[in-house]
């Protein structure tokens, strides 16, 4: 069998890494990857053949040959004429659809989880500071296992009665209000979320909804209710209790966060 | 030996009597329904008397709502219809009242002979209130030439809900295996029809008619617990009336009903 | 040779796994603690502790959560009046049932934690451990393939069977009987919008329309057309056709009596039949053969009637505006087309499914309104839009809200912001009517159609019309359960507190719909998140220009470079 020319195994490589980022990482593996990231990796291995052809003048040249006998030898006519003939149409094609493309409206950037006030408050009344506050009945969970789950219970309620038509009854965010709003509504089964944040950081999230969101945030956006209009300060907290309880995460405490 | 027999069996039958007399107490607490007897037999009755008696509605009448017509107009709307729940005549009469026997265990078999039909003339039901014995076929009666929708809301026997369409002038119904009611029965398509069907396990049922008379015949001689049931004044069913009935010679017992 | 042998061992096998997968689809297990357990952490909030329907989350919810207590299940494979199957369970909870809150329930629980559920559910009504045969099941067997003629019988069987009657005319659940429907226990519920196949609760393929129409949706109003009650029950498809024609007529002859009274007999006995067989009678070999004759007349028109309902949905729910998709408007020259133009077939609609405003007492927990439609054009100066939204009920102000007293009305407002946001990160007005930033509104009111008007909003509650009401021309219809509204308005104009519009700009824009027979008013409403709107600028003539120059450069570019080569070749050797 003829040995591959080094030109056509860049050629494999090139195309063969591409096909693996496109569909095997983000297919088979894992979701797609954005098509910037798959244009990162792609410049990158362009830049480590470009490195490794470059380093002697002979495989330089080698690597050239294939490119040098289709411009000029008469054996390969068949081949340079296809190529005159595909590159020129895969240009214009291409061109015009890149002119032609419809403009798509702004994406609008958004911190799903923009940093939170210093103070927490309920309904102008300070609590304290965020860093500092904690779940008032979380205790319980050591102390008084039954005060603790009474307080659980209290908070499925609650979240059954206000928050499952968009956080949905798994609490994966998936409710049947939840497809159709944009953005979607927290999915607390996402290992990312509860783990990542204190108590005090739901409780602010909870009382102050979509309007009290920093610009970061898209405030604009969000149909989170502002819910220190319809929940008391024990109810927020039990129905936070309800969240990890449910979910079994537990939230990041002052201690961990150092 | 025989003696204690005897006695344990007497013990046995009270228990079961006590035990009987507080689950009827129990069921009397559901004061919208009827109560029947645990078993019934029937055979020919020889020696029976009558109970009679008249209804009467005591309180304002309330005035009789006319009903809104909202489609198949031409059909339904041809003469004024009006809402059936409290139809009072002269006298304070009170018609579609059940008036029937509580306790009874042994008396006459169902008139086989009996129609059973429940006609839908005008998009009204008619009759208001009709008895339907366990285990006959009711028939559905259609000469609106508009489609009817028969959806009878049974609980212990599985809810009825049938269409009749327009040209379909009689549809018997399933027969059900269990005494029930009285339940309502409605047309989906026709949201103001509106009667009650009782499925009774013995023949000792009345609906009283515009001069609210009532009539049960050939009751085996005997006292029985007389219970009566009305949409809008409910039931007596936690005391009823207490009638005793001799052999040829008829009681009288009269009611005298109120708005729940 | 070795082949064959290899291919009938896989079939050995996957018809293995297929009897296996039937025989565990059959049963479930018995219950146990651990159905028990999945029941109450998953399914009571809902169905209540004791499956009586109760739950915390039940009062806001309609359709209510079901109860289980009654042995009414709404989808099942198996004849009206029958319990469903475990199987039919089974699915339901996987499944969930769409256009309700019933989730799917296939990723949040394993299938032995569904089918440990389902044996629990089964424990709240005693008529699943009396029953001592199987519950009869609907056959599938002489399926009826879709095509047109079947179609077209089908309609006319919509009509005949009464379905007009809650489903109506075109099949948008906008029937003259559907205001007035309640369920098994009392609760008002709506006919489906057949037009909404996504949002069938049992599902949309042809199997499910035929076994929801045989078999009846238990505990609603909808009927099972089992067969007695069919049209003409006994009857061949011929006799029906002849019977139909008599009946028609407004005065028979005395022959003619004489032939539908036969006519009728036939029926009666076959009714009799079909009564006998459901209380439970053994049927004779005659008797069963008149049953499967009338049942298989009956089998064949429900087909053809769930293939008519099958036409009138399509396949898929429109794919919703969010993300890229864009209501873009559409450039003519010269007048834009009224209302019922034809120019607006030509335009695909942009999709906008609203959901309920759970955000601002009043809410509105249990929308009736699934999406609103819309189409654009413009030209130089003005631009036209045409929104489309189904509604069962018209309501034009003549009825008040029994608990506030206002005036209940369908509506639609169409929001804009004032001022549409420069650049990606500036903040946009709240998505509910605005706040800190003012938006701007059509509203239009059922009540008076010809008229839309401009709202100026800083808040939900906090809306005025304007002291200056432009030139906004409108037209609106309602006919079939779907509202049309066609508004049209200049691109410029002098109102300060106007949008104005420019081709190529992207706009935020967003609705609110109310259904008045829903007890939609103010706050109590559908609404949507901001979705885009663009004037689409008419395409640049830049690409016909550009990718040819392109291309010649390209091929002169490669002539060039054989030449560069050739030269530098020659120059070596």
């Amino acid at each position: 069998m003829k040995r591959l020319s080094l030109f056509t195994i860049c050629l494999i490589i090139l195309v063969g890494s591409w096909v693996f980022l496109r569909f095997v990482v983000g297919g088979v593996i894992s979701v797609p990857i954005p098509s910037s990231v798959i244009g990162m990796y792609m410049g990158l291995i362009i830049i480590a053949i470009l490195v490794h052809i470059s380093v002697e003048d002979s495989r330089f040249r080698e690597f050239l040959r294939p490119v040098h006998e289709t411009l000029i030898d008469d054996k390969r006519r068949i081949r340079r004429r296809v190529i005159a003939v595909l590159i020129p149409i895969f240009l214009l094609g291409y061109t015009y659809s890149i002119i032609a493309q419809r403009a798509n409206p702004p994406g609008s950037p958004r911190d799903a989880h923009p940093s939170p006030p210093l103070e927490l408050t309920y309904k102008d009344a300070v609590i304290g500071t965020m860093q500092d506050v904690v779940n008032p009945f979380r205790h319980y969970e050591k102390d008084d296992p039954e005060a603790f789950k009474a307080h659980v219970e209290n908070g499925r309620r609650v979240y059954h009665q206000n928050c499952f038509p968009c956080h949905g009854d798994h609490l994966d965010g998936q409710g049947h209000f939840a497809p159709y709003l944009q953005p979607l509504p927290a999915n607390f089964q996402d290992p990312g979320i509860i783990p990542n944040f204190q108590e005090s950081f739901f409780f602010w999230r909870i009382a102050k909804g979509g309007p009290g969101l920093p610009a970061a945030g898209t405030p604009w956006d969000s149909a989170m209710p502002i819910w220190e209009d319809y929940l008391t300060k024990d109810e927020i907290w039990d129905v936070i209790l309800f969240l990890s309880d449910y979910t079994g995460y537990q939230p990041r405490t002052f201690g961990e966060a150092h | 030996m025989k003696t204690y027999l005897l006695a344990s069996l007497t013990v046995f039958l009270a228990c079961c009597y006590v035990g009987n007399a507080f689950a009827a107490d129990s069921d009397a607490g559901e004061m919208e329904m009827l109560v029947f007897p645990e078993s019934y037999t029937a055979g020919s009755v020889s020696g029976g008397g009558t109970i009679s008696g008249v209804v009467t509605f005591e309180g304002d009448v309330p005035e009789m709502k006319k009903l809104e017509i909202t489609k198949d107009q031409a059909v339904c709307d041809a003469t004024e219809k009006y809402d059936e729940s409290v139809v009072v005549g002269e006298g304070n009469a009170l018609k579609n009242t059940i008036v029937y026997l509580i306790d009874i265990s042994k008396g006459k078999d169902f008139d086989k002979a009996a129609k059973l039909e429940i006609d839908q003339k005008g998009c009204q039901f008619n009759p208001h209130v009709q008895i339907v014995p366990v285990g006959v076929r009711i028939t559905m009666l259609n000469n609106d030439k508009v489609n009817h929708n028969v959806h009878i809301f049974s609980s212990v026997n599985t809810p009825v809900n049938k269409q009749q369409t327009k040209n379909r002038r009689r549809m018997p119904l399933k027969a059900v295996k269990k005494a029930e009611g009285p339940v309502s029965v409605k047309c989906d398509i026709h949201g103001w029809m509106s009667a009650w069907i009782a499925y009774v396990p013995h023949p000792y049922f009345a609906v009283t008619n515009e001069k609210g008379e009532f009539t049960l015949e050939d009751v085996p001689a005997g006292t029985y617990k007389l219970g009566y049931w009305h949409e809008a004044c409910g039931t007596n069913s936690g005391s009823p009336a207490s009638v005793t009935v001799e052999t040829g010679s008829t009681a009288t017992q009269n009611f005298t009903l109120k708005l729940k | 040779m070795r082949n064959r042998n290899v291919v009938s061992l896989l079939m050995l096998v996957l018809g293995m796994l297929c009897v296996l997968m039937l025989a565990h689809a059959q049963n479930a297990p018995e219950a146990s603690e651990k159905g028990k357990e999945v029941y109450e952490n998953s399914c009571a909030h809902c169905h209540g502790v004791e499956g009586r329907g109760d739950g915390s989350a039940a009062e806001n919810l309609l359709p209510k959560p079901r109860d289980f207590t009654r042995g009414l299940y709404k989808i099942r494979s198996t004849e009206s009046g029958q319990l469903p199957t475990d199987q039919d369970l089974f699915d339901i909870i996987t499944e969930g049932m769409p256009g309700s809150s019933m989730p799917p329930w296939d990723t949040a629980l394993s299938a032995d934690d569904r089918w440990e559920v389902v044996a629990y559910i089964k424990t709240f009504y005693d008529g699943f451990k009396e029953s001592e045969t199987p519950p009869r099941a609907i056959s599938l067997e002489d399926k009826i393939p879709y095509a047109e003629e079947s179609v077209e019988i089908g309609k006319g069987l919509y009509v005949d069977l009464g379905c007009v009657e809650c489903h109506g005319n075109v099949g948008r659940g906008d029937g003259t009987s559907a205001p007035t429907l309640t369920d098994e226990w009392g609760f008002q519920t709506w006919p489906a919008n057949l037009a909404q196949g996504w949002n069938y609760r049992g599902g949309a393929d042809t199997e499910d329309i035929f076994k929801r129409f045989i078999g009846g949706i238990a505990g609603s109003p909808m009927p099972a057309f089992e067969g007695d009650s069919f049209l003409h029950f006994g009857l061949t498809a011929e006799e029906s056709k002849r019977l139909s024609e008599l009946e028609n007529k407004d005065e028979m002859t005395e022959a003619e009596e004489e032939e539908s009274g036969k006519f009728y007999e036939k029926m009666d006995a076959a009714v009799d039949i079909a009564l006998n067989r459901a209380e439970g009678m053994e049927l004779s070999a005659a008797e069963q053969q008149t049953y499967d004759n009338a049942m298989k007349v009956v089998y064949e028109k429900s087909w053809h009637l769930a293939n008519y309902v099958k036409s009138l949905t399509p396949e898929k729910r429109p794919e919703s505006a969010i993300g890229n998709n864009v209501l873009r408007s559409q450039y003519v020259q010269g007048a834009l087309p009224p209302m019922d133009d034809a120019a607006w077939e030509t335009l695909q609609s942009g999709y906008f499914p609203v959901v309920g405003q759970v955000v601002i007492e009043p809410r509105q927990f249990n929308p009736t309104i699934d999406s609103v439609n819309v189409k654009s054009f413009y030209n130089d100066t003005e631009v036209a839009f045409l929104f489309t939204w189904d509604d069962r009920t018209q309501t034009i102000g003549d009825e008040t809200d029994e608990t506030t007293g206002k005036t209940l009305e369908d509506a639609l407002a169409i929001q804009f912001p004032v001022k549409v946001p420069q650049g990606p990160t500036a903040p946009k007005p709240y998505f509910l009517w605005g706040g800190r930033l003012p938006v701007y509104l059509w509203h239009w009111k059922a009540s008076a159609p010809e008229q839309v008007t401009e709202l100026t909003a800083k808040g939900i509650n906090n809306a005025e019309a304007q002291e200056a009401q432009g030139e906004l021309q409108t037209q609106s219809i309602y006919k079939d359960g779907q509202y049309k509204l066609w508004v049209k308005r200049a691109l410029k104009t002098d109102d300060k507190k106007d949008l104005q519009l420019e081709p190529g700009v992207f706009v935020p824009i967003a609705f609110s719909a109310w259904d008045g027979a829903n007890g939609d008013v103010d706050t109590k409403r559908v609404m949507s998140s901001w979705y885009a709107f663009v004037l689409e600028p008419v395409p640049s003539s830049k690409r016909f220009i550009y990718p040819p120059l392109i291309a010649i450069l390209s091929v002169g570019f490669l002539f060039g470079l054989r030449a560069f080569v050739q030269r530098r070749n020659s120059e070596e050797v």
